[in-house]
C-alpha cells in the first residue's frame, strides 16, 4: 500500500493508493452524504449525493466511486456541491409522500437527517406525485412502501451479493422505477431482515418492530446476540424495560454489518413469559413460596447429600456465571459432573454466512470455566437418563423440553432425589423441581460470552430484572459463600478479575479494556495486565 | 462526390453477399485478416481521421488503442446497432441494405482489438433489419468469412447477433453491455470504461453501425483517401438522417463540413408550401435546437455545429417550419426522455418526468411564468451530475427550446393556449 497525500477541504490527509474520495474522507472524520454507497456492497453510483468537486475536473466526481490520487484537491463543502445537494435532495423528494409522521423510519431516517442538512428548501414540486404500493409484503420480516423508496438499490444489492439469494429486482423504468420481488419469490432468505438496516429510508421496514415505538425513545445498549456462538455484535433496543429491537453492530472480526434474522428475534422467545419472582420449594401438594435463605440453604444441603450429581449450565449464561457455577458445584458435591447445554444442526449455505449450528453463544467460555467434563453434554444427558445421577442443578435451560429425547429425560428428572432448577420462568423442567430459583436472562445482566472463535465479548444490561429474581452470579456467590467460600464476587466486573487469574487462557485479561469490539482469548496486549 | 457509406445503396440485391462481393466486398477483409498486424490496423484507422459516429464523434482508431494487449481476458468488439435517437435512421438504412458492409467493418474492427468473439446489437424494433443481418451473417460463415481459421490464416471469429428488447438507453454504450450480459439495460458507473473492464468484465470496444460501415472503403483505398475528405479535425464522409419541414427527406451521405444551410436549400428542397424556417435540431433529438439566423454559417462538422452552441451528435436533422409549435415540439421531446430515462439515477430519473409534467402544463394552457425558470434550473440540476449522457440529452434540448423560443412559449402562459398558426390547427 502506497502511502499518498491528498487535500480535503483545505487539509492535508494522508491515506493509500486504492481508497475511494469517501472512505478517505470518513478516515479523517469528513461525512460525505451519500444513499447509495455502502462500504460492504459494491459500488452502484446512483443516488449522486456524494457528488464533490475535484480541482481540475470539469464536473462533480461521486466520492464512492472515485479512487484518491496523489495532490488530488477534493471540496466537499464548496458552493457546486452544496448545490448540488439540494438539488439531488430535491429530486429524491419530489415524488416522496412525506408521510414522516406515520413513518417508522421517522428519527433514523437519511431524507430526514439531509434535508435539514442540506436542503431546507420548500418544494416547488406542483404537477402531481407518482403513485406506487403501498404495504406490500416482501417476505416474513420485511414491508415495503414504493413511495418512500429512493432506488438506491442497497436492498437489491444485499440479496444479490451477500446472501447471493437475488429475490429483489428492480422494475419499471423512470419515475416508475421500483423495487420487487421477483415472479414466485419471497424475501425470506436466512439474512432477510438485514435489507431493513441498510435501507438508508422508509421503504423497507421491520414488520416485527414497525409502530411499537418511536425510534427516538429508545435505549441503545451494546451488547452481543444470544441466538448462536457466532456472537455477532449487537445493540439492544429498549422502550420501558422491554427489548424492542435488536440492530447489528459493526463489528468486521465477527458480524461485519449484519445480524440474522433467527438472531434478531431471538429475543422474543427468550425473554416471553411470566417471570418466576420467588424461590419455590416442594412440599407435599407442590412447589410453594420460599424465602432467598431456606430455598438456598436447601441447594447446599440438598446437592450435597444426592452424589453423584450433574450440573447443566445454559449456553446463554455468562463466562462470569460459568466460573462461579464450576466452582460451586465442585465445592458442594464430591461426585459430580458438568456440561453446558450444546446441541448442534444443519445449516444452510446461506445460514452458514453468519450462523453457528448451535443456540448456545456461550459454549466456549463456559467449557473455557470449567464447565466441562469431557463427555459433553449429551453424552450426560444419556448418562441422567440411565439414572447414573441422583442429583442435578439446571441453570437457564428447559432440558426436559429441548432434549431429543424429552419423555425419557423428564422421567429421568422426576426420579432424582434433589433438583434444583435455576430459570426465569416456570418452565417444564422447573416443574420437576424441588428447589426452584428465579433468575435473569441475556437482557438483564453484564457479562462476557465467549465466541465459537475465542472473542471474548461484552453482555451489557439493557432492561432491569424483575424484583424478586436475582443475577444468576449472584445466586451462585451467595450459594458460595453458605458453603464456606467468602471472596470477592460482589459483581461481574470482580469475578471476571478472579477467572482471568485462574483460567490460563484469560490470564491478562481486563473486563473493562474488553470494549464494545471484544477481545480475542490469547490476544492480550501489554499494558492490559490487571493484577 | 463518391459515395463510401452509401456505395452500394440503390444497387438491386445490395443485401446478398453474391452483389456485396460483385461491387468488391470482403476484399478489405481479406486483405486484412492474417496479412495486417493488429497495430499496423490500428495505425491506418487512426491516420484516416475516422471518428465514431454514434454521436460523440471520439476518434476510432484511439478508442481500440485503449484496449490493454496484455491482459488475459477475452476481448469483445461489438457493433451499436441500437439506433433509437430520436430523427436518426441512417443505421437502419445500412442494416437493411448494406448488412454485409456492417459485418465487414465488424469483422475488421474485432480482428484490430484481437478479439474472438463479436456482437451486434440491434434494436429490437428492428425486426426486418434484424432479419437481414441473421440472413447475411449466416451467408458470411459458409462464404468461411466468419468462423475458424479465416483464410487460412489461423484466426478464428465468432459472430452473434443479439435483438435488444426496446429500450432507447440501450444504445449509451455501456447500457448495451449490461443489456447484453443479460442484465437490466442500466448504464455502468465509470471508471472503469469499457476498454479495460467492458462485456463480462472484460475489455471491450463499441463501435456505431456507421463507423464500422466506413472501415472496408477506408482499408481498401487507403487512409490518405479517406482523410481527403472533410475538415481538418472531422475527415471523411457522415450519413444524416433529415426528417420534418424539407421537400426531400431522407438519408444523405455528406463530406464533413458541408454548409448546412445550403444543404437544407439545395439539397434537401429547402422549407416546402413557402413557409419559413423555424428551427433546426441538428444531431438528433438530445441536442440543442438551433434557430434559423444561427445556422446561416454552420458547416456540418463536429467543430462547426458545437461552436453554433449545438451538437452533430448522430446527425439526425430535424427541421420544424413557422407551423411549428415549439411548446408543443418541446414537450414531445420531454415526453420521448420521461419515458426513456432507465431510472438509475436520482437527478435523471426523477427530473425527465419532472420537466416532462411542466411542459404538458405550460401546452394544455395551465402554465404559470415562473415555469419557465423552473425548468431552466431542473435541466440545469441534470445536466453533468447524471451516471451516463442521458440527462444531458435531456436537459440541453428542453433548456435550448425554452432559451431560444422564449417568447412563444411566454405567450402561451400568457394567453393559456398556442399562438402559432398551425397547419393542424
Amino acid at each position: 500500500m502506497d502511502p499518498i497525500k491528498i487535500i480535503i477541504d483545505g487539509k492535508e490527509v494522508t491515506t493509500v493508493k486504492g481508497k475511494t474520495v469517501i472512505q478517505a474522507a470518513a478516515e479523517v472524520g469528513v461525512a460525505i452524504p451519500h444513499y447509495c454507497y455502502h462500504p460492504k456492497l459494491s459500488i452502484a453510483g446512483n443516488c449522486r449525493m456524494c457528488l464533490v468537486e475535484i480541482e481540475k475536473m470539469p464536473k462533480l466526481q461521486i466520492a464512492c466511486n472515485t479512487q484518491v490520487a496523489e495532490g488530488m484537491n477534493v471540496l466537499t463543502q464548496s458552493p457546486k456541491v452544496l448545490a448540488v445537494r439540494k438539488a439531488v435532495l430535491e429530486f429524491l423528494l419530489i415524488n416522496h409522500p412525506v408521510d414522516c409522521p406515520i413513518c417508522d423510519q421517522a428519527g433514523e431516517c437519511w431524507l430526514q437527517d439531509y434535508y435539514m442538512q442540506h436542503d431546507r428548501q420548500e418544494s416547488r414540486f406542483e404537477v402531481g406525485k407518482v403513485h406506487d404500493r403501498k404495504r406490500t409484503i416482501f417476505g416474513p420480516h420485511v414491508v415495503f412502501d414504493g413511495e418512500r423508496c429512493i432506488k438506491c438499490t442497497r436492498c437489491v444489492r444485499f440479496c444479490q451479493e451477500i446472501t447471493e439469494t437475488g429475490e429483489l429486482a428492480v422494475v419499471n423504468r423512470t419515475d416508475h422505477s421500483t423495487i420487487d420481488l421477483f415472479p414466485g419469490a419471497t424475501l425470506d432468505n436466512p439474512l432477510s431482515a438485514n435489507v431493513v438496516d441498510i435501507c438508508p429510508v422508509g421503504a423497507l421496514t421491520d414488520r416485527d418492530f414497525r409502530f411499537k415505538v418511536r425510534v427516538w425513545y429508545l435505549q441503545k445498549t451494546p451488547s452481543i446476540c444470544p441466538g448462536c456462538s457466532t456472537g455477532c455484535n449487537i445493540s439492544v433496543e429498549t422502550y420501558q424495560n422491554r427489548i424492542a429491537r435488536f440492530k447489528p453492530r459493526v463489528n468486521e472480526a465477527v458480524n461485519s454489518h449484519w445480524l440474522c434474522d433467527e438472531g434478531r428475534y431471538c429475543f422474543h422467545d427468550l425473554a416471553a413469559g411470566e417471570r418466576l419472582t420467588t424461590p419455590m420449594i416442594r412440599q407435599e401438594g407442590g412447589l410453594v413460596a420460599t424465602t432467598w435463605e431456606v430455598a438456598l440453604q436447601a441447594v447446599v444441603s440438598g446437592l450435597a447429600s444426592a452424589k453423584p450429581s450433574a450440573g447443566i449450565l445454559s449456553g446463554r449464561n455468562t463466562n462470569e456465571e460459568a466460573y462461579l457455577f464450576a466452582k460451586l458445584i465442585r465445592k458442594i458435591s464430591a461426585e459430580h459432573a458438568l456440561e453446558v447445554v450444546y446441541q448442534e444442526r444443519e445449516l444452510t449455505p446461506v445460514q452458514k454466512i453468519l450462523m453457528s449450528p448451535d443456540r448456545s453463544p456461550n459454549f466456549r467460555g463456559a467449557r473455557d470455566m470449567g464447565v466441562s467434563s469431557n463427555g459433553g453434554y449429551e453424552a450426560l444427558l444419556s448418562k441422567l437418563v440411565a439414572g447414573n445421577f441422583s442429583g442435578a442443578y439446571i441453570v437457564g435451560e428447559d432440558v426436559a423440553a429441548t432434549a431429543q429425547e424429552p419423555e425419557k429425560v423428564r422421567a429421568a428428572l422426576a426420579k432424582l432425589a434433589f433438583l434444583v432448577v435455576q430459570d426465569t420462568r416456570m418452565t417444564e423442567t422447573a416443574q420437576l423441581a424441588h428447589v426452584v430459583l428465579p433468575s435473569t436472562h441475556f437482557g438483564e445482566k453484564d457479562g462476557t460470552y465467549t465466541n465459537r472463535n475465542g472473542r471474548v465479548q461484552k453482555l451489557n444490561a439493557a432492561v432491569i430484572p424483575p424484583e424478586g429474581a436475582l443475577q444468576d452470579s449472584e445466586i451462585f456467590a451467595q450459594l458460595l459463600g453458605l458453603a464456606g467460600e467468602q471472596d470477592g464476587y460482589a459483581n461481574p466486573k470482580e469475578i471476571f478479575r478472579s477467572l482471568a487469574r485462574e483460567i490460563v487462557s484469560y490470564q491478562g485479561l481486563n473486563f473493562d479494556s474488553i470494549g464494545d469490539q471484544g477481545i480475542e482469548v490469547g490476544a492480550v496486549v501489554a499494558g492490559h495486565h490487571d493484577r | 462526390m463518391e459515395k463510401i457509406l452509401l456505395r452500394n445503396i440503390g444497387t438491386p440485391e445490395s443485401h446478398t453477399l453474391a452483389v456485396y462481393r460483385s461491387r468488391g466486398g470482403y476484399a478489405s477483409w481479406q486483405k486484412v485478416a492474417g496479412n495486417m498486424k493488429p497495430e499496423q490496423l490500428i495505425e491506418e484507422v487512426k491516420a484516416s481521421g475516422l471518428r465514431g459516429r454514434g454521436g460523440a464523434g471520439f476518434p476510432t482508431g484511439m478508442k481500440w488503442g485503449f484496449v490493454p494487449k496484455d491482459n488475459p481476458k477475452p476481448k469483445y468488439l461489438v457493433c451499436n446497432a441500437d439506433e433509437s435517437e430520436p430523427g436518426t435512421f441512417k443505421d437502419r438504412l445500412l442494416i437493411e441494405q448494406d448488412p454485409h458492409a456492417i459485418i465487414e467493418g465488424t469483422l475488421i474492427a474485432a480482428y484490430a482489438i484481437q478479439s474472438h468473439t463479436a456482437f451486434i446489437y440491434i434494436r429490437g424494433e428492428l425486426a426486418f433489419g434484424a432479419n437481414r443481418l441473421d440472413l447475411a451473417v449466416e451467408e458470411a460463415y459458409q462464404a468461411g468469412f466468419i468462423g475458424k481459421n479465416i483464410f487460412g490464416s489461423g484466426y478464428d471469429l465468432e459472430l452473434i447477433v443479439h435483438r435488444g428488447a426496446g429500450a432507447y438507453i440501450c444504445g449509451e454504450e455501456t447500457a448495451l453491455l449490461s443489456s447484453l450480459e443479460g442484465w437490466r439495460g442500466w448504464p455502468k458507473v465509470k471508471p472503469p470504461f469499457p476498454a479495460t473492464h467492458g462485456l463480462f468484465g472484460c475489455p471491450t470496444v463499441v463501435n456505431n453501425v456507421e463507423t464500422l460501415a466506413a472501415l472496408p472503403w477506408i482499408l481498401d483505398r487507403g487512409a490518405a483517401a479517406y482523410a481527403g475528405f472533410g475538415t481538418e479535425k472531422s475527415k471523411g464522409t457522415k450519413l444524416f438522417s433529415v426528417s420534418g419541414h424539407v421537400a426531400r427527406p431522407g438519408v444523405y451521405e455528406l463530406e464533413m463540413g458541408y454548409p448546412l444551410k445550403k444543404f437544407l436549400e439545395e439539397d434537401c428542397g429547402g422549407v416546402p408550401n413557402g413557409k419559413k424556417l423555424k428551427g433546426v435540431i441538428p444531431g438528433g433529438g438530445s441536442m440543442p435546437v438551433l434557430r434559423p439566423e444561427e445556422i446561416e454559417k454552420v458547416n456540418l462538422d463536429y467543430e462547426s455545429v458545437q461552436a453554433a452552441g449545438s451538437l452533430l451528435g448522430s446527425g439526425g436533422i430535424i427541421v420544424m417550419d413557422e407551423t411549428t409549435c415549439m411548446v408543443q415540439a418541446a414537450w414531445n421531446l420531454a415526453r420521448f426522455f420521461a419515458h426513456e430515462s432507465c431510472g438509475q439515477c436520482s437527478p435523471c430519473r426523477e427530473g425527465c418526468h419532472w420537466m416532462e409534467k411542466i411542459f404538458h402544463k405550460i401546452e394544455h394552457g395551465e402554465g404559470d411564468k415562473s415555469d419557465l425558470d423552473l425548468i431552466l434550473n431542473i435541466s440545469g440540476n441534470i445536466m453533468g451530475n447524471t451516471i451516463c449522457p442521458f440527462g444531458d440529452a435531456a436537459a440541453m434540448p428542453a433548456a435550448a427550446f425554452i432559451k431560444k423560443f422564449r417568447d412563444e412559449f411566454e405567450a402561451h402562459v400568457a394567453e393559456k393556449r398556442c399562438t402559432v398558426k398551425s397547419e393542424l390547427a
